[in-house]
């Protein structure tokens, strides 16, 4: 069981730091060695777990439930009152969407999700998160200068529209809502998934172009 | 705890990294998707998820701010283990604990797609309390935290909010990190921009955090 003893944990960190080699893929093939050794993983089960991840949990299930939000006004009711309940829709539901919360970008409102104190995201329909996500740039910057931050990602606010940031200081995760973009009236709900990208689904993209599709 | 993680609101970065930063699962280095599936198949006794978080909270600064997300998460494994006594630090400098137990059974992919879907836990708990505040109510948050693991922001602190909206009783992350079980009022808390950082903010801007009950006090 852990001790829970805050201090012993740094001391451990300070021997780790000391006695670990400093390139990163030694030092994993170091732990899964050693947690093969102890019964705790299974080589093969981690080819499944990365199987997973690459190939069936990613943020095109995110774009799905974004499109059919577009499409079908009683889904999106749902997803912005309890978007846990909702992704269950589409058998999304799973890991960090447990209390799982929609926000909808309008004219004058965009939505900008980040995590100061880790980097929490929601796994089950996002996939695993970009490095810039994670970066101590992102944390450090997005909830003090949103607008520069969404500037270097190509999003210029006018004064008009408001920025919202969500800080994921609880275990409340955030998938944003971006806005249809006109010329999309007729198209389907796969078409439209197409150009929902997964940055638009943190906020760090806005306007979604109708011709990606 | 007042440590190098609490980034928010620090200045003196530059760009953001998105060049070379923005691929996905399916296309990152392998140690890195190894350290995922290594963070998804293992479960170390007793590990709760603030336990987790605090232990990264207490790497080395320095490496902290150097390392890649999964580096980290690397270093706090092995910590984890040690602390659990599963593995000890003469292990990890040879890199081998030099016996074996029973292998762990490999899950499938239909195996990990179905846990997957059943991870979808809830942190709410019963609560006999009322809530001290609703929905519409100013509060001010403290103003100092003890030195152990917390999730008010250093950026967030003694800064008058109002309660946007109330999510019921959740686990106090302050209990989890020393294995306690404990759930306290939970609150969206929303701040005008301009309170948290002064004039230079855009005022039509806001900054919404949640947070617990014992962090916050009447405006």
């Amino acid at each position: 069981m852990p001790s829970f003893d805050s201090e012993k944990a740094a001391e451990l960190h300070r021997e780790l730091h000391t006695h670990l080699p400093s390139d990163p893929a030694l030092r994993v093939k170091t732990l899964e060695s050693l947690a093969v050794e102890r019964g705790l993983v299974s080589p093969d089960g981690l080819d499944a777990w990365i199987e997973a991840y690459s190939e069936h949990v990613g943020p095109k299930r995110g774009a799905q439930v974004v499109a059919r939000s577009w499409t079908d006004p009683e889904f999106r009711q749902r997803l912005l009152a309890d978007a846990s309940q909702a992704i269950k829709e589409f058998g999304f539901e799973g890991s960090a969407t447990g209390h799982l919360k929609a926000v909808e970008n309008t004219e004058t409102e965009h939505n900008l999700i980040v995590c100061t104190l880790c980097s929490c995201y929601p796994f089950s329909i996002l996939g695993l998160s970009p490095a810039w996500y994670k970066s101590v740039e992102y944390r450090a910057r997005a909830v003090r200068e949103p607008r520069k931050v969404l500037a270097e990602f190509g999003v210029d606010l006018p004064d008009s529209v408001g920025v919202r940031v969500w800080d994921s200081t609880a275990e409340l995760r955030y998938l944003v809502i971006p806005q249809r973009p006109a010329g999309t009236e007729d198209w389907n709900e796969d078409r439209l998934a197409a150009i929902v990208s997964r940055n638009s689904m943190i906020g760090t993209d806005r306007d979604l172009r109708a011709e990606a599709g | 705890m007042d440590g190098i993680h609490d980034l928010g609101g620090m200045e003196g970065f530059g760009p953001i990294p998105i060049e070379g930063g923005d691929a996905d699962f399916a296309d990152i280095e392998a140690w890195e998707q190894r350290m995922w599936a290594l963070n998804s198949q293992m479960q170390v006794d007793g590990v709760t998820i603030d336990w987790f978080r605090h232990g990264i909270e207490r790497m080395v600064p320095a490496d902290y701010l150097s390392f890649a997300y999964f580096n980290k998460w690397c270093a706090n494994y092995l910590m984890l283990l040690l602390d659990n006594g599963v593995i000890s630090m003469e292990d990890v400098r040879r890199g081998t604990t030099g016996d074996r137990s029973a292998p762990a059974p490999a899950p499938t992919l239909g195996d990990v797609l179905a846990t997957v879907r059943k991870s979808n836990r809830s942190f709410a708990v019963d609560q006999e309390q009322p809530p001290a505040f609703m929905p519409g109510e100013p509060v001010r948050t403290l103003a100092h935290i003890r030195s152990d693991h917390t999730r008010l922001p250093r950026y967030a602190r003694g800064v008058e909010g109002t309660i946007l909206t109330h999510h019921g009783s959740h686990l106090l992350p302050d209990e989890g990190a020393k294995g306690r079980h404990a759930g306290t009022h939970l609150y969206s808390v929303c701040f005008k921009a301009t309170d948290l950082w002064g004039s230079d903010a855009n005022p039509r801007d806001t900054v919404t955090l949640d947070l617990w009950e014992p962090y916050l006090v009447p405006a």
